[in-house]
């Protein structure tokens, strides 16, 4: 299976009306994920899962049509600071964290809507949660 | 030899007996839920027989906890007036060099993230703290300015001094607004889409010896990965309602950061998260009854923490086994819920007491003095009276769907009010407008209602506090509330120009 990689894609308010994914979907004739969109009058933001060998042809054809691209950062939580409390479990909408057995969190960042959800953050009393630049440091810490 | 045929015709045995026990390395000791397995598989008779002590376990943010410390005299002494650690403010509630580290004080530089709590963190793991202290210098202690920095070890005394905690049971929280609610309960998503709780339910001590028999003044417990004491029942303690509470203490310097955290609620501020246990001594065979309690004999309610009142409605009756599963049922619904409190700590907590208890290393004390059966919780009585949204609403101009702009318009001048309340047949809201949107619909040449109507519309419920009608009003610059009841029906309005004449009053 083919590797995806998200994107960030935000419209401006100038060109948010567009057909712009659909657009390019047709151009490149390749199917495109939309993980997450919050869109109104003003501006739009969609989070986009892409064939990581063809990451840079699609972020050239979103940027032709005046979008701006970028790597969403991603959620990342510091196992020695995490009390285990579970205050974060129920905010998650995609259920990538959730409590084992002996009632340890594990965290499936996979699943992750990365920093475009965010509603875990600011609930974590140990503030072991963060949003964190992807490419940044090893992001793939798993609590066990 | 005795002593063991005493044991097996007596349907008792003695706290000094078991510490005998425990002297030899042979005594008995059981974590609480495998103390429930035993009972549920071999019955009362036997456990009594063969368990000796219980181990209990709890983990949690505990608000009313703080430590006390003493700094030792500089020279030339003070008589500390105002005092900061790392920048959050210490109380000074003795002589000169006396301090109480409040879990809850923030830091003014950094507020909600940096607290009391986190200080104490810092200090049990061994961390340099910064002190700065002002006085007023007085003959005997002259110095007026005073900056340091200390580690536990230079602390004459460091000892946590907790006057609530360990609460026996507590509330499932939801929040029933339209917004999302940040509380000492955690983060409430609007419209009950999630619950919170906190406890360990039939791992608490409390709830393992709920008559007081064995815990008392002088309990000898864990606490923060140390040993204390309990030295009273904590403030708001009422057993008869299963809301015991305990006044605890325990040497800080022996603590562990595993079961000691500084903690932060957004929005609400910092706070301390405590592991606490208590061995409970199976004396009889009552307290083999009341050590296998279980998850689902513990019940709670779960509380809409949207209305800011005192008496927070009670939506329904969830047990402790319904609040681990990770839903709990309120009418219809099913809400998922997750806890505040680390069960898996808490686990750890009575499994490390266990060991200590096994290895020799804790005894048993018997309680001094009981702890009150009969305590009542007061509510605070007031002097002042409070406004609500219900004192000061006035009744709504409303306007249906279906009627034009030039209508509405008509009815804001010979009513001489700005806000016009959009409701269905059944008189519930669905929309406002205002006359800034029928100016603009007169710029705009917009003639129907559902051009210009608002349908995203912040509201207010009677009962509620003016104080926080008024924040909200404020937070999204807005001038009224239409005022509703839980079926959305229109009820009235509120205004910020009725709040202020009532403020000037």
């Amino acid at each position: 299976m083919n590797t995806l990689t998200r994107i960030l894609l935000k419209f401006s308010e100038k060109i948010v009306e567009q057909p712009i994914i659909s657009k390019v979907i047709l151009e490149l004739k390749m199917p495109l994920n939309i993980i997450t969109a919050n869109i109104n009058s003003k501006s739009g933001e969609v989070l986009l899962e892409v064939p990581e060998e063809e990451l840079n042809t699609v972020i050239k054809a979103f940027r032709k049509k005046g979008v701006t691209v970028s790597l969403p950062k991603l959620i990342e939580v510091d196992c020695e600071k995490c009390i285990n409390c579970g205050s974060c479990v129920t905010l998650c909408p995609v259920e990538a964290i959730t409590l084992t057995e002996d009632s340890s969190i594990i965290f499936d960042k996979e699943k992750c809507l990365g920093s475009t959800c965010s509603a875990c953050v600011d609930a974590c009393p140990a503030r072991a949660i963060k949003s964190v630049k992807q490419g940044s440091a090893d992001v793939s810490a798993k609590p066990h | 030899m005795e002593e063991e045929a005493l044991n097996s015709h007596n349907k008792t045995r003695t706290i000094e007996e078991i510490n005998q026990k425990i002297r030899k390395g042979d005594a008995q000791v059981l974590a609480a839920e495998e103390m429930k397995r035993l009972v549920e598989s071999s019955g009362v008779e036997v456990a009594f027989k063969e368990v000796d002590v219980v181990t209990t376990g709890t983990f949690g943010a505990m608000c009313s906890s703080g430590a006390i410390i003493n700094l030792g005299h500089s020279d030339p002494p003070i008589k500390i007036d105002n005092a900061w650690i790392n920048g959050v403010p210490i109380c000074h509630p003795g002589a000169a060099v006396d301090l109480y580290i409040g879990a809850t004080a923030m830091s003014a530089a950094q507020p909600y993230e940096y607290g009391g709590g986190h200080v104490i963190e810092d200090l049990v793991n061994g961390k340099e703290v910064e002190l700065k202290a002002q006085a007023y210098g007085t003959d005997c202690y002259p110095r007026t300015q005073l900056n340091t920095r200390l580690t536990k070890n230079d602390l004459n005394q460091f000892y946590l001094l907790n006057f609530r905690n360990c609460y026996q049971h507590y509330n499932c929280a939801v929040n029933s607004r339209d917004e999302t609610i940040y509380t000492y309960m955690g983060k409430l998503l609007p419209r009950m889409k999630n619950a919170t709780y906190s406890g360990a339910g039939e791992l608490n001590p409390l709830m393992n010896d709920p008559d007081y028999e064995t815990i008392g003044i002088g309990t000898r417990i864990f606490l923060g990965g140390g040993q204390g004491y309990v030295i009273g029942e904590g403030t708001q303690h009422e057993a008869c309602s299963q809301n015991g509470t305990l006044m605890v203490r325990g040497d800080a310097k022996k603590m562990n950061t595993e079961f000691l955290r500084g903690a932060t609620f957004t929005r609400y501020g910092t706070t301390l998260y405590i592991g606490l246990g208590i061995p409970i001594p199976i004396l009889n065979e009552g307290l083999v009854k009341k050590t296998a309690i279980r998850d689902e004999e513990i019940f709670t309610n779960v509380v809409d923490y949207g209305v800011p009142r005192r008496d927070r409605p009670k939506l329904a009756k969830v047990n402790y086994k319904e609040l681990k599963s990770g839903s709990v049922t309120v009418g219809e619904r099913k809400i998922r819920v997750s806890s505040l409190s680390s069960l898996k700590t808490a686990r750890k907590v009575a499994s490390t007491l266990k060991d200590w208890i096994d290895r020799g290393e804790f005894f048993l004390s018997a309680p001094v003095e009981r702890l009150p059966l009969d305590s009542k919780f007061k509510p605070m009585k007031q002097t002042e009276a409070t406004s609500f949204v219900a004192n000061v609403m006035q009744a709504a101009v409303t306007c249906t769907e279906n009627e034009d702009v030039s209508a509405i318009a008509k009815r804001i001048v010979t009513k001489s009010v700005n806000h016009i309340v959009v409701v269905d047949e059944q008189g519930k809201l669905s929309g406002i407008v205002t006359s800034w949107d029928l100016t603009r619909a007169l710029a705009e040449g917009k003639t129907g209602l559902t051009d210009i109507v608002s349908r995203r519309v912040f509201t207010a419920k009677p009962d509620e506090p003016l104080e926080t009608a008024s924040k909200r009003m404020a937070q999204h610059k807005i001038s009224a509330l239409p005022v509703i009841d839980n079926s959305r029906k229109v009820l009235g309005i509120v205004t910020s120009e009725d709040i202020s004449k009532l403020m000037g009053k």
